[in-house]
């Protein structure tokens, strides 16, 4: 490898990026999408009613609800309704999320809706890529630091960087690609740099244990070092052990009133700004604790875990919320850019946007690593032929299957049954299924076609949602999100069919690609 | 045709030394960092880690940057005094 520098980081960003960029596109696509989860979410279900209800009504339909259901449990969660997802959850017991009830906020009655995979799943899927949670971090971690590898190289072998910047050449086949993919990558190079530096910091303890290993010892005498640990802390938000260890020892407290909700929350939101909801350790007993929770977004700082802790009974003020110390605020402001809680809607369009150009910036150079090596095709051997064929193939499932795996997976939300059993499961295999015979597709189809019948597919699928609904739903597009979201999706179906349509045209006009036999007779 | 068919071993050495050894630097590094900044030990953690990933792209790049195959591997040489620079107390009182 004696090279100029030039050279060895032209290979590197050239074979990194196709290694990376199937798995950076499928990170980046779902990243982009869950920019929109809960909203994605409610679409999803389409059972839950679009109504503006107020907090403190929704908090007493909640306590009445859980007052009749469970009387004598531990602990109450309650997830009011905010302006992003008009739901009111309850649950009562340990688990904070999951295994609770939605309840129809303005009668208290329990809703039934379907059970789905949700926008969670974009979520998810974005730093765990659906894989056992640790594996999968890693694994996007490592794909991240690729991309950090192909951005920086990418500069290096970018020598014309500002000139290029104004360039663009269509309908030139390789070098539009290429002014295509440079075109992309350095008008939004501040926001691919930040989005992947800002999303390895949102683990960054676990991905760079070193100065924690080396001051701490481990991480959870960190964690005890960082929070102090005042005593009624620990009683109120600490570890179950605790809570359980005091339970046993102690007898049952007598029963007690709760305190008024009403002044307590003002004075909640008044500290955190607009409340997510709250839990109620030991309702109706003397040693009642409430702790209320803000939503995300109040800040940039990303705030989880962030609460206010009040005394259950007289409703005086435990512990005030907690604000960082600055070193740890970078980490959290750093945190918080990336996962874009703050700034409310034009702020989310405005990642959304960047998120959709950063993914089509690593689908041009994924197809300009195809379209390069396409013009050597002749003079390969029959060895390398396979393996371009192979990473054409992988090519096209990883960016237009994708796109299509993820259309999939609204569609078998609205498709499959209703009372199936395991439905959100189902969905997932659907959406895991309609990226599978992608690839059997992409590895089935010349090239070309593949693309053009692969885009085409998702851009129909994309464009009849609205339909879809129509067809589906007792009463369709009554919801304005509703009207967003299958709107958003006709708009992006439309991007598709040009998409699909240019394929389909440069398919017409070019000469054949040569085949398999072609090349046999040339090398004879 | 150099980057179509490379010779595999030079390339799969530089690409452990890339992720492999340039993680054990960063690691190292980062340690080092820690215990030598004039920093609470809390503060220290924050700013000594923040700068890891944009070390880790360094080092990945230094991988395949540098000119001999030896060289590739520096990092992980220089791991070794910053890792005890880091670990000192640490060691010491696993030793003692």
């Amino acid at each position: 490898m004696k090279q100029t520098l030039t050279q060895s980081m032209a290979w590197l960003h050239t074979w990194g990026g196709l290694v990376f960029g199937w798995l950076l596109f499928a990170i980046f696509l779902t990243g982009t999408l869950a920019v929109f989860d809960k909203e994605l979410d409610l679409w999803m279900r389409p059972e839950v009613p679009a109504q503006k209800v107020e907090q403190s009504q929704a908090l007493q339909r909640a306590l009445e609800y859980l007052q009749a259901k469970h009387p004598q449990a531990e602990r109450w969660n309650i997830s009011l309704p905010s302006e992003r997802s008009p739901t009111l959850g309850v649950s009562a017991g340990n688990q904070r999320r999951g295994g609770g009830e939605l309840l129809n906020p303005q009668t208290g009655e329990p809703l039934a809706v379907r059970e789905t995979a949700g926008g969670g799943f974009f979520f998810r899927f974005h730093f765990t890529l659906n894989m056992p949670r640790t594996l999968g971090i890693w694994l996007v971690g490592l794909a991240a630091m690729a991309m950090l590898v192909a951005l920086v190289s990418g500069i290096v072998i970018h020598k014309k960087i500002f000139k290029e910047f104004f360039t663009f050449r269509p309908g030139k086949g390789q070098r539009s690609w290429l002014d295509g993919h440079n075109a992309s990558a350095v008008l939004l190079l501040p926001f691919h740099l930040m989005i992947t530096y800002t999303g390895l910091v949102i683990f960054l303890l676990i991905y760079m244990p070193a100065a924690v290993d080396a001051l701490y010892g481990d991480r959870e005498a960190f964690g005890r070092a960082l929070r102090g640990a005042p005593v009624e802390q620990q009683a109120g938000r600490g570890g179950e052990q605790g809570a359980r260890h005091e339970r046993a020892e102690r007898p049952r407290a007598a029963p007690a009133p709760l305190a008024a909700l009403g002044p307590l929350l003002a004075e909640a939101e008044q500290q955190m700004g607009p409340l997510a909801g709250l839990s109620i350790d030991h309702p109706g007993r003397s040693d009642a604790r409430i702790e209320v929770r803000p939503i995300l977004g109040n800040r940039i700082e990303l705030t989880k875990g962030r609460s206010m802790l009040f005394d259950g009974v007289n409703g005086a003020v435990l512990r005030a919320p907690a604000e960082s110390r600055p070193s740890q605020l970078t980490q959290r402001v750093m945190a918080g850019l990336h996962f874009a809680q703050f700034g409310g809607y034009p702020m989310r369009w405005l990642y959304f946007l960047c998120g959709l150009v950063s993914s089509a910036m690593i689908a041009s150079g994924l197809v300009l690593f195809c379209v390069k090596r396409r013009r050597k095709y002749a003079s390969e051997a029959p060895a390398a032929r396979r393996v371009s064929h192979l990473i054409e193939a992988l090519n096209l499932a990883a960016v237009a299957g994708l796109s299509l795996a993820c259309i999939g997976l609204l569609w078998a939300n609205r498709l499959l049954p209703v009372e199936l059993a395991q439905r959100a499961a189902w969905e997932v295999n659907a959406f895991f299924a309609v990226w599978l015979l992608s690839l059997l597709h992409a590895l089935w189809r010349p090239t070309l076609r593949g693309w053009g019948e692969q885009l085409g597919l998702s851009a129909l699928l994309c464009m009849a949602l609205p339909l879809l609904s129509l067809l589906t739903l007792p009463e369709p597009w009554a919801q304005p999100l509703h009207q967003a979201l299958e709107l958003t999706s006709l708009a992006l179906g439309m991007a598709l069919a040009g998409l699909a349509w240019r394929v389909y045209r440069r398919q017409e006009a070019a000469p054949p690609l040569p085949r398999r036999g072609a090349v046999m007779q040339e090398a004879l | 045709m150099a980057i179509i068919a490379p010779a595999w071993w030079p390339v799969v050495c530089r690409i452990l030394a890339a992720i492999v050894g340039g993680y054990a630097f960063t690691y190292a590094c980062t340690a080092a960092l820690a215990r030598v900044l004039p920093l609470p030990a809390a503060d220290a953690v924050w700013v000594a880690s923040l700068p890891a990933f944009a070390l880790y792209t360094l080092a990945m790049l230094w991988a395949f940057a540098a000119r001999s195959l030896w060289r590739a591997w520096w990092g992980v040489a220089l791991a070794l005094p910053l890792g005890l620079l880091g670990f000192w107390p640490l060691l010491m009182e696993r030793l003692a």
